[in-house]
């Protein structure tokens, strides 16, 4: 059977090609340069050019396929063009579901984001509860546009499953848009110093290889129109970091950082970054998350798609292991 | 001290739904109303779960005239006596006059205008006098500034201002604190979500969250503020609202208008 992956070289997208292409699918590979080094060569998957922007290269790519997992999104932190999120997360999903519906695609699976809830309260949020805080995040607010768009969509006949992953973290490459990646590779270097606050704030981390194992299931056995979270265990920023600390043997001394100053330099950084352009390194819309949890069930999964959650020690260890080799 | 109960109209989306997260947070027990099918059990549980306050929830339609009475009727039935009410839900638009029919306007006018009126009177009337009570009218700086493609939207919210502004008159003195919430933009609904985050220069710095509104509100509201205006730039543009000359106003809003006949 023929399937499209969007986003191919993406954190996400180029594990589920590789494994697609493993279990016997021909993957068709979507990518805007097909020498990109992030993706991957095996003698099932089929490198097409193309841009979820140009309808016209989405048709081409779609020719004969049954299925499409639509990973591509903006997932950075930052872009020098805000327009971007919009384009890419919302046009661009518009773009895919239109082309699949003229294509006579049977079932797609739109990856989603545990950012379309954000932050908790007090228990771990699940599919059904509503969201809570407003949309400063652009990369959230457009995924939750992309959401009301697939949603509109499911009239037309075409089966649409939601996927939404939390943190994702694991085996492969520290892109801009894997923060763990980032993180736990800073602090092998030795350059990563510090804890946000107290340290006790909580977040969800989903294993990469469960992420994608999920997004198989919910092609499979997924129904239509729903939403599953794909998510792990929820962690604190001591446990994360003490976690790490022993998995990779290296003790490296971090300091708690007031949210207070956090907030101040994101402000710095807003500022430098509206003076002369250049990336900022943290922004007041991530500083003010710091002061929540972001806790997560897989519950629905775990129960309806067979979704499983790889402890996170283990997790870690093979990324750890990953990153070492890298 | 008692545990207090607000009711809160419009509470399933946008500013409404972050009223309730607000006053959840503060210990205050809740009645939400909304249309039907618009996630109001989903946001109840939530609370409930969440915040350990009591939430009632009445799945309405506030355009109907049986509606006003159905709500407090069902107070009394379940023994609930509130100590807020929180007038949120309206309808807005940023159309032309002659765009949008009839029955646009009739059901902006009935869920701007006569759904809050009513439902203060009815409010007013089961009212604990032993205890301070609370009035929070949602308005808009638009019922101050006369801003195009909103004419009918704007004079809703002008009568709110004056409505509210009369009540503190007559209730001076008793335990009933009314407060008129004056907000500019905020970004609550998708179409707002995309619409705001286009904007440049002043008017997005007048763009705000939903819940930093809802804790402003809340706060002016409890201290018995007359008119909250959350947002300093807010606050700047309603002053010099009052020091222009009235030509000048003119100009500067003829100027807005032939750059909007113009996109």
């Amino acid at each position: 059977m023929k399937v499209l992956v969007t986003g191919a070289t993406g954190f996400i997208g180029r594990q589920l090609s590789l494994i697609l292409a493993m279990q016997g699918y021909e993957v068709k590979a979507l990518c805007r340069n097909t020498d990109h080094p992030y993706l991957i060569k095996h003698k099932n998957i089929e490198p097409v050019t193309g841009n979820i922007l140009y309808r016209q290269s989405l048709g081409r790519a779609m020719q004969d396929c049954q299925q499409v997992y639509h990973t591509a999104a903006m997932a950075k932190m930052w872009c020098r063009n805000p327009d971007d999120y919009h384009e890419t997360n919302v046009v661009g999903t518009r773009n895919v579901l239109e082309v699949a519906a003229n294509a006579g695609v049977q079932k797609m699976v739109y990856t989603s984001t545990c950012g379309v809830w954000g932050p908790t309260v007090k228990h771990p949020m699940s599919e059904n509860d509503p969201r809570i805080a407003g949309f400063p995040i652009a990369y959230e607010r457009t995924k939750y546009l992309a959401e009301l768009e697939v949603q509109n969509f499911i009239k037309h006949g075409i089966q649409i499953v939601t996927v939404n992953p939390s943190r994702v973290y694991g085996e492969g490459p520290v892109t801009e848009s894997n923060t763990v990646g980032k993180m736990v590779s800073a602090y092998m270097r030795g350059k990563w110093r510090f804890i946000p606050g107290n340290g006790e704030q909580v977040a969800n981390y989903a294993f990469l290889s469960d992420v994608v194992e999920g997004h198989i299931a919910a092609m499979d056995k997924g129904q239509s129109g729903e939403r599953y979270i794909l998510g792990g265990e929820d962690i604190s920023f001591n446990e994360f970091f003490n976690t790490v600390c022993e998995v990779s043997g290296k003790q490296h001394r971090l300091i708690h950082l007031p949210l207070k100053a956090i907030e101040f330099y994101s402000h710095v950084e807003k500022l430098k970054t509206q003076l002369t352009g250049l990336r900022p390194f943290f922004l007041p819309e991530f500083a003010e998350r710091l002061k929540y949890d972001q806790k997560y069930s897989s519950n629905k999964a775990i129960t309806h798609l067979g979704y499983r959650i790889t402890p996170f020690a283990e997790g870690m260890h093979k990324t750890i292991n990953y990153l070492k080799q890298a | 001290m008692i545990t207090q109960t607000a009711i809160i109209t419009g509470a399933s989306e946008g500013l409404g739904k972050s009223f309730a997260i607000e006053l959840a947070s503060r210990h205050i027990n809740l009645v939400l109303v909304s249309l039907p099918a618009s996630g109001l059990p989903e946001l109840a549980s939530f609370i409930r779960k969440n915040f350990e306050v009591k939430v009632n929830y009445l799945e309405i339609d506030l355009t109907l005239a049986e509606s006003y009475p159905a709500i407090f009727n069902y107070l009394s039935a379940e023994q609930i006596t509130t100590h807020l009410l929180i007038n949120n839900a309206g309808l807005g638009n940023w159309s032309w006059f002659e765009d949008l029919n009839i029955g646009f306007y009739k059901k902006q006018i009935e869920l701007n205008v006569i759904t809050p009126v009513l439902l203060t009177r009815l409010f007013l009337a089961q009212a604990d006098t032993a205890c301070t009570s609370y009035i929070l009218n949602v308005g808009s700086l638009g019922g101050l500034f006369v801003v195009p493609k909103k004419q009918v939207y704007g004079a809703t919210k002008s009568f709110i201002r004056y409505f509210t502004k009369c009540l503190q008159l007559e209730l001076h003195g008793s335990n009933v604190k009314i407060s008129l919430l004056s907000p500019g933009g905020i970004n609550t609904k998708p179409e707002l979500l995309v619409m705001n985050n286009k904007l440049k220069g002043i008017s997005k710095a007048t763009i705000m969250e939903p819940g930093h509104v809802a804790r402003i509100a809340i706060d002016g509201l409890l201290k018995g503020k007359k008119e909250i205006i959350p947002g300093m730039i807010n606050r700047v543009l309603v002053l010099l609202n009052s020091l222009l000359p009235a030509a000048v106003k003119e100009i500067i809003i003829r100027q807005r208008l032939a750059t909007i006949i113009k996109s």
